[in-house]
Parts: C-alpha cells; sequence; structure tokens
C-alpha cells in the first residue's frame, strides 16, 4: 500500500527505507504510443494479432507446403509495400515469383542468400537498416541444428574446414535485433524455430484443394485451395479460433 | 582578392607517413633510386627523429649518421593519392580551386567571411581540411598567389609532424594581411625563394641578401644588368602579381594507390593493401559528404600489364568492410594472371543523400542506411543476388530477375494511407530454380498419374488439371515447348509440372503454397 503524497517524509533516507519496503513505488514511466502493426492483408488474423504484425518483434509462420506460407508473408508485404514502407525478402531459396504482382516491387529488396547461415546474417542487416518488414523465408531450408549423435557412436573425423554453424540461438538475437531496430521480423518455415523469442506464431494447416471441371476432362482448373489458421501463441493475446481462408489461384 | 596557398612540403615524405601514421615518431628517410646515381638510393625526405638526416644525403651516408634508420621507397601512387586528397581539403573549403603542381593548390578564399570566419578562420579550417584527409600542409593567405605561396613556405617553418588517424598532422599557416604585405616581403631571405644559381650568384655577389633590399633598387637597371627573371623577382619584392586564378573543374574521382615491394599472387596479402587504401579513400570521401557510386579495381601485374576491373556498386556507400568484400568477391571470381606489383584504387563519387525523416511516425529507413544495407548484403551474398525482383519480359514459366534497388523517396508518392490498403490474398507458386527433373508415369490418354521425384516432390496424382502448351521463344537460342500440369498429390502437395515437348522429359516448376 503506497501512502498519500501529503505524507511523504522529506528526509531522503527514510525515503529510501519507503521504497525498500515496498511502501512506495516507483512511478511506470508514460511509454509513447506504439507504432502502428504492419497489417497481414487478412483483417481476421490482424484482429487475432492485436492488429497486425508488431513492429520490433519477431512473428512466425508454420506450416507444410501447401498450406498457404508463402501466400501470407506475399499477403503481409504486399500490404507493407503498398503503404509506402520499404521492406525485405530474405529467400535463400530462391524461390519468390514476381509475376503475380499485387505489391509495390520497388519497394522490395530481394535478398537470395546460398545457406541458411547468410540468410540470418541478411536478417540481422535488414533489421540495422531499419526495413519497416523483413520477411525470411525458410520454407525450403532448415536452420535447426543436425541431431546429436548418441553416445558410443564411433565417428570418422575428418580434418577439413567445418561448414559455417547459424550458432546456439539466431533467434534470441534477430528478436534483439528486430526489437533495437523497429522493425517487423516475419519467419516462414515448415517446423516452429523459434519458439519463445517468437511474439506471435501463426499455424496453418491444408484442408482441400479446390478444382473446378471434371477430372481428365477439358475445361478443368486449380482454383485454389482451403486452409485453416490459427494464432497458436501469441505473447499479449489468447490463442485464436481457427480461421478458414480461402486462397484462390490466379490462372499463370 | 584573397588568395590561399596549400602546400605540402615534402611530399614524399608526407605520402609515406600517410600510408604509415605510426612511424611519425620514427627516424625515417624516404629515399629513391636515381640512375644517375648507379643505383644508390637518395634521401627525399626524413622525419625530425632522423637526427642528422638532409635531403639530398645518399642513403649510405644517411645510415653512418643514423644507424637506426628506417628506409621506404619513394611511391608515385602514393604521392599522386597524397597531391589528390591535398587538393580536395581545399576544395572542401572554396569551389574555385586551382593545382598548380602535385601538392601545391591556390584557391579563391574571398567571401568566405561570413562561412568560416575571418582570414585566420579560413587559414585554420584549411590546415584542419587537410589533416582530415592525412596529409599535414603549410597554408598560407595573402591578396595575390605569389605572395600567399611565399607565406605558406614562411608557414613551413612551424610545421610539426603528429600521427592522426587518418595519416599525418601537424600543419601551419600564416596570414599576411595587405597592410602588413611590404614588411612581410622586406624580410624574405633570397635563398628561400628558389631562384636560378646564377641569379641568386649574381645578387649574392651585388650585395643583395633579403627581398626588401630587392625592391629598394629600381626594377629598369636591375633588369638591364641581370636579365628578364630579376625583372620579375623586383616585381615580386614588390608585392606587384597580376597572375589571375585559373580554377579547374573538380575530377569526380577519388584515386588511392600503392605499390608493392614484392608481387602478390595471394588474396590475403591485397587485402591489407585494399583495406589500407579503403580507409584512405572514406576518409576523403566522408570530408566531402560523398558517397562512392562504382568503384574502379587496377591492378599492375608483374608483366608491366594492368588488370582493371569496375564494380558498380548496387548503392552508393563509403563502407569499408563492405567494399572490402566486393573487391574480394571481384578478385576471386576472376584472379589476375600474374603476381600484382601495384594496385590502384578510384571511387566515382556520389552526393550522400540526406532526407527528412518522419516526425511522428516509425523512424523508417534513411537513404544512407538503405544503400549501406545493399552494399553490406552484396558483399555478403553477391551482387547478382540482391536487388528488386522483376519479372521478365519473356515467355518463360516463373522466371525472375534482380534489378538495382533504387526505392522511391519517402514522400515522392504522396502521404501513405491512414489504414491498411486492401490486399488480395491468393494461392502462391513458390518456383523452383533451377526445375527439378522427375520421373512421370501416366495412362493412356497421358494424363499424369504417379510422380517419382526428389524428397517430398513425388506421390500419386490425385487430381490433375492440363494440359496447356506453350511454344515460345522459338526466335531465340532458348526456346520453349512444353505441357505445363497442375497436379494434387497424394500428401496434399499442390505443384506444377511440365513435359518437354522436344525430349518427353518432366520437370517440376513450382509448388502451390
Amino acid at each position: 500500500m503506497s501512502l498519500p503524497a501529503r505524507r511523504l517524509p522529506r528526509d531522503l533516507h527514510a525515503l529510501e527505507e519507503l521504497l525498500r519496503d515496498g511502501h512506495l513505488r516507483r512511478a511506470p514511466a508514460i511509454s509513447p504510443r506504439a507504432p502502428r502493426a504492419i497489417s497481414t492483408g487478412i483483417p481476421a488474423l490482424d484482429a487475432a494479432l492485436g492488429g497486425g504484425l508488431a513492429r520490433g518483434q519477431l512473428h512466425e509462420i508454420v506450416g507444410p507446403a501447401g498450406a498457404g506460407g508463402t501466400a501470407l508473408v506475399r499477403a503481409a508485404l504486399a500490404s507493407a509495400t503498398l503503404l509506402g514502407e520499404i521492406c525485405a525478402l530474405i529467400d535463400p531459396g530462391d524461390v519468390f515469383d514476381p509475376a503475380p504482382c499485387g505489391m509495390d516491387l520497388e519497394k522490395l529488396l530481394w535478398v537470395r542468400p546460398r545457406d541458411p547461415v547468410q540468410a540470418l546474417r541478411a536478417a540481422e542487416i535488414a533489421l540495422e537498416a531499419r526495413f519497416a518488414l523483413v520477411a525470411l523465408d525458410l520454407g525450403d531450408v532448415s536452420v535447426l541444428p543436425p541431431p546429436r549423435q548418441p553416445r558410443g557412436v564411433i565417428q570418422v573425423v575428418r580434418f577439413e574446414k567445418k561448414p559455417p554453424s547459424p550458432g546456439a540461438s539466431p533467434w534470441a538475437r534477430l528478436s534483439r535485433r528486430a526489437e533495437k531496430h523497429g522493425g517487423a521480423l516475419l519467419l516462414l518455415a515448415r517446423a516452429a524455430q523459434a519458439g519463445t523469442f517468437a511474439a506471435a506464431t501463426i499455424e496453418l494447416e491444408r484442408v482441400r484443394a479446390q478444382w473446378e471441371g471434371q477430372q481428365g476432362g477439358p475445361g478443368r482448373f486449380l482454383r485454389g485451395a482451403h486452409v485453416v489458421s490459427a494464432v497458436t501463441r501469441h505473447k499479449r493475446m489468447p490463442p485464436s479460433a481457427p480461421l478458414p481462408l480461402h486462397l484462390p489461384l490466379e490462372p499463370k | 582578392m584573397k588568395i590561399a596557398c596549400l602546400e605540402v612540403p615534402g611530399l614524399s615524405l608526407v605520402a609515406a607517413l600517410r600510408a604509415e601514421p605510426q612511424l611519425c615518431g620514427e627516424p625515417l628517410a624516404v629515399v629513391q633510386a636515381g640512375r644517375d646515381l648507379g643505383g644508390r638510393a637518395r634521401v627525399l625526405g626524413a622525419t625530425s627523429a632522423a637526427q642528422g638526416v638532409e635531403v639530398g644525403q645518399l642513403l649510405a651516408e644517411a645510415r653512418a649518421i643514423c644507424p637506426r634508420l628506417l628506409t621506404r621507397e619513394a611511391s608515385a601512387e602514393r604521392e599522386r593519392a597524397a597531391a589528390q586528397a591535398a587538393r580536395e581539403a581545399a576544395a572542401a573549403i572554396s569551389p574555385r580551386v586551382e593545382e598548380a603542381g602535385p601538392g601545391l593548390v591556390y584557391l579563391d578564399a574571398s567571401g568566405l567571411e561570413a562561412l568560416i570566419g575571418d582570414d585566420r578562420a579560413v587559414a585554420r579550417a584549411l590546415v584542419a581540411a587537410a589533416e582530415r584527409v592525412g596529409v599535414r600542409a603549410a597554408v598560407g593567405l595573402a591578396s595575390s598567389k605569389s605572395v600567399a605561396r611565399l607565406a605558406a613556405r614562411a608557414a613551413a617553418a612551424d610545421l610539426t609532424l603528429e600521427a592522426t588517424s587518418s595519416g599525418v598532422g601537424g600543419g601551419a599557416f600564416r596570414v599576411v594581411p595587405p597592410e602588413e604585405q611590404r614588411e612581410f616581403l622586406a624580410g624574405l631571405p633570397l635563398y628561400a625563394l628558389e631562384l636560378p644559381d646564377e641569379l641568386q650568384e649574381s645578387l649574392r655577389r651585388f650585395g643583395l641578401h633579403s627581398l626588401g633590399e630587392v625592391a629598394a633598387l629600381p626594377p629598369g637597371p636591375l633588369a638591364a644588368r641581370l636579365g628578364p627573371e630579376a625583372a620579375l623577382l623586383s616585381r615580386l619584392a614588390r608585392g606587384e602579381d597580376a597572375s589571375a586564378l585559373t580554377p579547374r573543374p573538380q575530377p569526380d574521382r577519388f584515386e588511392e594507390g600503392e605499390e608493392l615491394e614484392w608481387d602478390a599472387s595471394s588474396i590475403e596479402p591485397l587485402l591489407f593493401v585494399w583495406k589500407a587504401l579503403l580507409d584512405r579513400l572514406a576518409q576523403r570521401l566522408l570530408a566531402r559528404g560523398l558517397m562512392a557510386r562504382e568503384l574502379l579495381l587496377e591492378l599492375r601485374l608483374a608483366d608491366g600489364s594492368w588488370d582493371e576491373r569496375s564494380l558498380d556498386l548496387a548503392a552508393p556507400t563509403r563502407e569499408v568492410a563492405s567494399l572490402l568484400q566486393l573487391l574480394r568477391l571481384a578478385v576471386e571470381s576472376r584472379p589476375p594472371p600474374a603476381g600484382v606489383r601495384a594496385v590502384r584504387l578510384s571511387a566515382v563519387a556520389t552526393r550522400e543523400v540526406l532526407e527528412q525523416m518522419a516526425l511522428f511516425g516509425p523512424r523508417g529507413a534513411s537513404p544512407t542506411q538503405l544503400a549501406t544495407a545493399v552494399a553490406r548484403l552484396s558483399a555478403l551474398v553477391g551482387p547478382d543476388r540482391v536487388g528488386r525482383p522483376e519479372a521478365p519480359d519473356r515467355w518463360a514459366p516463373f522466371a525472375a530477375e534482380c534489378r538495382k534497388f533504387a526505392p522511391p523517396r519517402a514522400g515522392a508518392g504522396g502521404l501513405p494511407a491512414a489504414g491498411p490498403v486492401p490486399v488480395e490474398v491468393s494461392l502462391a507458386a513458390r518456383a523452383l530454380r533451377p526445375p527439378r527433373t522427375a520421373d512421370v508415369r501416366c495412362d493412356d490418354a497421358g494424363n499424369p498419374l504417379l510422380v517419382i521425384g526428389e524428397g517430398a516432390l513425388g506421390g500419386r496424382v490425385v487430381a490433375s488439371a492440363g494440359p496447356w502448351r506453350t511454344v515460345a521463344e522459338w526466335w531465340t537460342e532458348e526456346p520453349l515447348a512444353l505441357d505445363a500440369y497442375d497436379l494434387e498429390l497424394a500428401g496434399g502437395l499442390l505443384i506444377r509440372a511440365a513435359r518437354e515437348l522436344a525430349t518427353g522429359t518432366w520437370r517440376i516448376e513450382a509448388v502451390y503454397d
């Protein structure tokens, strides 16, 4: 319980004693208004994330191939670039297809690292340069260290240059960089990687593909896919209910 | 009119110490072997720690006087860079600059009072500007070129030698106001003027030892007895100099060079040399508020030929680590055919872009930060793998090209929208570059039934659509003729596969995600 202000002692030592005993507490600093979050392009998902992808935080999209992870990353990039934000896409798999546009490619820096270690370093550089949104697409590569060998297994030791390692926890470093420089980091992976360093985890699941026309007949097309997304973990929000999404396919 | 003269006395020594400032306190002599000396070296300049060693001595004599003497051979590359740095220092103070010779620059100092201050402040700023680019300079400021030059020579007596972070400092200046000009000139000894030996001797025989004594004589008879050079001297002694400043445009290239004492045949020793050169280049660019938009590397090889290569930077930068990495990548990708004897680096400069950031919004990336990041990323992954994505204007499925990243400046497109903009969320293709080859079994009608591919890219086909035939690019060397299918595999994976019409081979071009 705090004392009323008029009864506060003027003696400094007495004040220190009150602070030490917990009778007095320091007033919380008035924090500036949090900057506007970056929209994912899907209003329901934005609501589940508390407004969108918060700046200065790491967000993770986890889902199997075909579940729409790439579509979500593209939508977030489109939403940010169309608002005039400068974004970076770190694409170690070299999988980005610029043809179906929908985003302002002038404001997108596309980086194609040669390996996951380069990809993590590239994401760090992009965050340090204050890109508003840095999307790290690890959909085809993994930065998790290889499983440890069980004890008792004899290994052949080769005296060769060791390949570069991403380190014990690159995500701690990346989330700190994001927080320090105020950029949002969006990670796409097939399995959860960032653990508790992610402010939010969006999980995706395939439901079914949508076809049009008779199998084997003329006029048959792939029209899109139905998937389910959910914010399964968030630092400030409760987990969301499953959010069904329909992802149409533009004819190519 | 006010003219300032910036002179670098002992250019060879300053150029050597600019490259190795840690030797400022050591007994160091810069030597040059002359043909007329039969291969013996002669001292061109020495530090004050090399006591007794004087300019013009033979190296053997100098070593006998100072046994601990360190020597460096005079380097034309270093001297050229130091002279260029001195010119840039002058250009940083005044836009009207005339380079009269290596390490000798005149500049128009009129009208700088409002910007810098009085004459002493201008001269001090010149000395400081020279020190910022690693050059120790003597500065003279007067009402004409010749008096300014004499003032700079008078200031040279006060020069010291100090190691600085960018090279060598310890410059000095002398300002000669118009009312003190006659007095200043009168006190100057004639031996300090570098007159021809014959004229010097004649003047000595006449009993003339200072400019004041020359000024006291009538110019006509002096010229009649000693020739036209004496007439010029007489005019100089009275401070009459009508020669005008002839400013020339500044080159937009900044050069630094180094000659190696051995033939470098691997990348590691070159990295050390490049690092030092880039440090000095970056310092010079910073002093002028510029950035490098292109870097030219010239290597003089052991066979005397030059190996030249140009690095078109993805974005302007002056970050040494990134430029060093780019140089490394450029040389490792195409090593020089012979050992390297000399290195020259030239930076094509561009103005640093400064921009007003948003006052109330989140702080975004400034153009300089973006440029530096692009340069660092280019150095990390290779310049061809960083840029703005673009779909090429040709019939190639899922093709992409990387263009130079040059985002429009903030505010160029008007104010951003207040809220989220509607975007269309659609199934996206993850392109496989290059496409993965696969074995596909089909039924009698040609519809795919089974895909046998790498890893997860295989399985029974549960649904399919196609074929869509594409025949294009037949006018190029890489014609395209294929039937494309959208396939759903048993695990739920959606892929785009295509069969080449010419060979019948199947390839998986993309995965829908």
